[in-house]
């Protein structure tokens, strides 16, 4: 027909047949009843596609030439969109089948079984009939409308579900909705339909489901709850800032109980044990982020943030990681593999790079080593150079130049006592044995000038060596050091015990006083050793007031050490051990003034390393404003201690005042460097 | 000055009282600036340069001989006081320090010969009745700005001892000064100094503490404390919040 130009009315024809026999199917599904409407409506259109099939092959010719050329639908295209008017949007039609759908959906949801692939078809037929259709008669009212059954359902959840619970049924629903799209819905139908769950059941309550009294955020991280833990995030993650949350609420809780414990009195009673806690905290926390929070960065940046915020809130937290790793390589580490304690040096490294005031801690790690090398009570040698090696490599090589300079004198004396005992070996015969570490000034922390009279049996030999050491180094100066000292006592008590004590070199010249004297006065005793009144009342109290070690007695028997109490040699001691340790060279938490005088000397030695970076500064900048010049100064110097501008725009005017720099002329906030 | 119109008249009054000089000099002045106050000013200073090169030198020797010290070549202390009494001027007068100032006196209670020629040909003085002619005028110096910075950054210089100055010595003179000057706070800064920081004052708190009561009012509305200002002139602003002198941008 198409060749003898009758092709349009071929067309129409078409056109009008198709119309009219689809109205007759629109009755016939129509009439349908309940649960067969569908079926239906399937069926029929399953023959309509198979019909539409046929005579697309027949009209083929038509659909070629005649339909391109007069811009008309295509055939197929054509079946359908008559389908669509006729048949989907026929008034009766359209809302029941909607209704129906939904209402399938509806029934699932609550569990009932439906037939899933005649729903695929349904839709698969809307989809084919065009996106806009699958979108405008279903999809549209199907997001409406499970907004609304998820915005119910999540209420009655909240109200009586406690937090894992509600996260276990969203998560359940989620799924279920992905299921549901994979059976019978367009795939691009499901991140919508996840967005509408993530809101109702997530987003609106985030707020409420963390802070939930008894269940919430926190009572998971404190219960270890890892799976609970791990559900919220995945399901937190799909909604905006429903990580930002947990991260919040998690970092105050952090920071709130990091406070907390570095505000405690009585947790800063014991230093090693308070260190401890920190790095169960720590492990605690890390824990959570790898199991739970898929190894989160911002979790793990967020973590760093809070620790590195309340350690610092205790200005004795240097001192105190210190102690800690004192009593570790003290005696802490004693049968611990060289993993393990690789693995403990890692994390006090950790700790350590939070600190603010790193050269505080350098200043009590040098005290504190000084101890453990010269009382020889290191656990050990190779876990000590190993911490220095990790402190070098994390503060640069002045960091821990001196510490190695400690390590040297030690060994350098070892050296020069075989040295010593070889050349003087005969001479020294049933005198006392000498043991002498010479230590170098700079390496060492420093140590007030001590007055002390040695006994004259220690004084000969100490001549000798003094003689030794400076006939093989000349230009050199050496001053003995008794506060540092020990000594190895024998002892024979009233019965003819006999002990080995092992005393600090101030006991053992008051306790060789004894051996010409049964009875001494403070004052003579004073007199004689000439040991400063601080230490000399401290040794005493350990000599004679301390239970199990006191071999000397006090007359009146007070607590306290006055100056006009007596001593007696104790006779009447006993102990079990045939060694007794009566030395007191142990590191120990400083009292509070030894901590104020430590914190000035430390301000002390902060005022060059500031003077010294401002010069740096401006001698490379010139000319610079005030505040840019406290911003920099403190860049440079962050990774020691964080420098107060205070103190900085003091050491600016001493400069001014010693002519290293002037203020502009013109603008009083600028200054110049001066050549 | 009949022929003169009254706006000029009164122009000529108002440079003879802030100058002191005489209406001759003072008709001079004005008339070369086309009677701008202003530009009369500048020609009248420009002036007193040339004037050094009427003093009679034989005068001077024979002043300088009269104050100076009989073993030394410097007028001393007793010199000093000496003609403070000739000109009817007590010794801690604030015009001293003026005095001292066109002298380039390099430090207080002794003048080297040079220092007193320099600053006597200065001002174009060669007799005591010439120097108290002076003294007006150099009190008037006290009221120009420029001038007054110049006076009190030279004083500390010359009051100094090696490089700060004596805690004593700067109240004394910051008083003197802040006389002239009219600087509300001048009280509180030197109670405050006896009472927080007892130490001698370097030349860079001395110098900043002028641009301090020069540019921030007395009820610290304009303070700024990132205004990069010494650290004792900050303590001093703390001083006053603390003890409630300044509260609430108001000055008691």
């Amino acid at each position: 027909m198409v060749l003898h130009k009758f092709g349009e009315k071929l067309y129409s024809g078409l056109v009008t047949t198709m119309t009219s026999h689809l109205k007759e199917i629109s009755n016939s599904i129509e009439a349908a009843q309940g649960g067969l409407f569908l079926d239906e409506l399937n069926r029929k259109w399953a023959e309509h596609n198979k019909a539409l099939q046929m005579i697309r092959d027949i009209l083929m010719y038509m659909d070629r030439t005649f339909i391109p050329n007069t811009h008309k639908t295509p055939v197929h295209e054509l079946g359908l969109n008559l389908w669509r008017d006729v048949i989907i949007h026929s008034h009766a039609i359209q809302s029941r089948l909607q209704a129906i759908l939904l209402e399938n959906v509806r029934r699932e949801r609550s569990g009932e079984v439906i037939d899933r692939g005649l729903m695929r078809s349904i839709t698969k037929m809307l989809m084919d009939l065009g996106p806009s259709v699958y979108q405008d008669d279903f999809e549209k009212h199907f997001l409406e409308v499970s907004a609304d059954f998820y915005r119910l359902e999540s209420q009655e959840f909240i109200e009586s579900c406690d937090c894992g619970e509600y996260l276990k049924k969203a998560e359940r629903r989620l799924n279920e909705e992905i299921e549901r799209v994979s059976h019978y819905l367009d795939t691009r139908s499901e991140v919508k339909i996840t967005n509408v769950v993530e809101t109702e059941m997530i987003e609106s309550h985030m707020h409420r489901l963390v802070q939930m009294e008894n269940s919430g955020l926190i009572n998971m991280i404190v219960d270890e709850k890892y799976e609970d833990l791990g559900r919220m995030y995945c399901l937190f993650r799909r909604v905006s800032n429903g990580l930002v949350l947990i991260r919040d609420v998690m970092t105050s809780y952090i920071r709130d109980t990091g406070k907390q414990l570095l505000t405690d009195p009585e947790r800063l009673k014991d230093p090693v044990d308070f260190v401890q806690h920190l790095l169960d905290l720590k492990d605690k926390y890390d824990k959570i982020i790898t199991s739970a929070f898929r190894n989160d960065k911002t979790f793990q940046n967020a973590l760093n943030s809070s620790f590195e915020y309340f350690i610092n809130l205790n200005s004795r937290s240097p001192e105190f990681i210190s102690l800690f790793v004192d009593d570790k390589l003290r005696k802490g580490l004693r049968g611990v593999t060289e993993e393990d304690v690789e693995l403990l040096l890692d994390k006090v490294m950790m700790l350590f790079r939070y600190l603010q005031e790193k050269d505080v801690f350098e200043k009590y790690y040098k005290q504190h080593l000084a101890k453990r090398l010269l009382s020889g009570k290191s656990v050990s040698d190779d876990a000590e150079r190993s911490l220095i090696v990790k402190l070098k490599t994390e503060c640069g090589y002045q960091f821990t130049s001196k510490l190695e300079g400690m390590f040297t004198d030690m060994k350098t004396s070892q050296d020069t006592m075989q040295g010593f005992h070889a050349s003087h070996g005969s001479d020294i015969g049933d005198g006392p044995m000498l043991s002498v570490q010479v230590l170098t000034t700079g390496s060492w922390p420093t140590q007030p000038i001590t007055t002390c009279k040695l006994p004259a049996e220690i004084l000969g030999i100490c001549e000798k060596f003094r003689n030794y050491y400076l006939g093989t180094h000349t230009g050199r100066r050496l001053s003995w050091q008794t506060n540092m000292g020990t000594a190895d006592l024998k002892a024979t008590f009233g019965k003819g015990q006999k002990h080995e004590l092992n005393v600090s070199t101030y006991q053992m010249c008051v306790l060789m006083l004894f051996n010409d004297a049964d009875r001494l006065s403070y004052k003579e005793i004073e007199q004689v050793t000439e040991i400063p009144t601080f230490d000399l009342k401290r040794c005493l109290q350990s000599l004679a007031c301390v239970k199990g070690k006191n071999v000397l007695r006090k007359e009146p028997m007070s607590k306290d050490i006055v100056d006009t109490d007596t001593f007696l040699f104790n006779d009447k001691y006993t102990s079990k051990f045939f060694k007794v340790k009566i030395g007191t060279v142990a590191a120990q938490r400083e009292s509070e003034p030894e901590n104020q005088e430590t914190r000035q000397r430390v301000e002390e030695d902060r005022k060059p390393q500031i003077e010294a970076a401002i010069v740096r500064i401006m001698k490379a900048r010139r000319v610079l404003d005030h505040n840019n010049i406290v911003a920099e100064v403190t860049k440079q110097l962050q990774s020691r201690f964080l420098p107060n501008p205070v103190v900085i725009k003091k050491r600016i005017e001493s400069l001014i005042e010693r002519e290293f720099l002037e203020r502009d002329k013109g603008d009083r906030k600028l200054y110049r460097y001066l050549a | 000055m009949h022929k003169l119109g009254r706006g000029h008249r009164d122009k000529v009054q108002q440079f003879m009282t802030i100058t002191g000089a005489s209406e001759k000099l003072a008709l001079q002045a004005l008339k070369a600036s086309d009677w701008h106050l202003e530009g009369a000013f500048d020609f009248f200073y420009g002036q007193q340069s040339h004037i050094k090169s009427y003093t009679n030198t034989t005068h001077l020797e024979e002043l300088y001989k009269r104050y100076k010290d009989p073993y030394t070549d410097m007028i001393l202390a007793d010199g000093i006081t000496l003609l403070c009494n000739d000109l009817q001027v007590d010794p801690q007068d604030i015009v001293m320090l003026v005095v001292s100032w066109h002298m380039k006196a390099s430090t207080m209670c002794e003048y080297s010969k040079e220092e007193f020629f320099t600053g006597l040909q200065a001002l174009g003085i060669d007799s005591l009745e010439k120097f108290r002619e002076r003294i007006p005028f150099m009190r008037s110096e006290l009221k120009d700005e420029q001038k007054f910075r110049e006076i009190y950054n030279f004083a500390f210089g010359w009051a100094k001892e090696k490089k700060s100055l004596a805690l004593d010595t700067a109240i004394g003179m910051w008083q003197l000064l802040f006389a002239e000057k009219q600087w509300p706070l001048v009280d509180h800064w030197c109670q405050f100094l006896q009472a927080r920081h007892n130490k001698a004052i370097s030349r860079d708190t001395w110098s900043q503490l002028l641009e301090f009561a020069r540019t921030v009012d007395p009820a610290l509305l304009n303070y700024d404390a990132e205004g990069a200002w010494p650290y004792l002139i900050d303590e001093f602003v703390e001083y006053l919040n603390e003890n409630g002198i300044i509260q609430n941008g108001q000055f008691k």
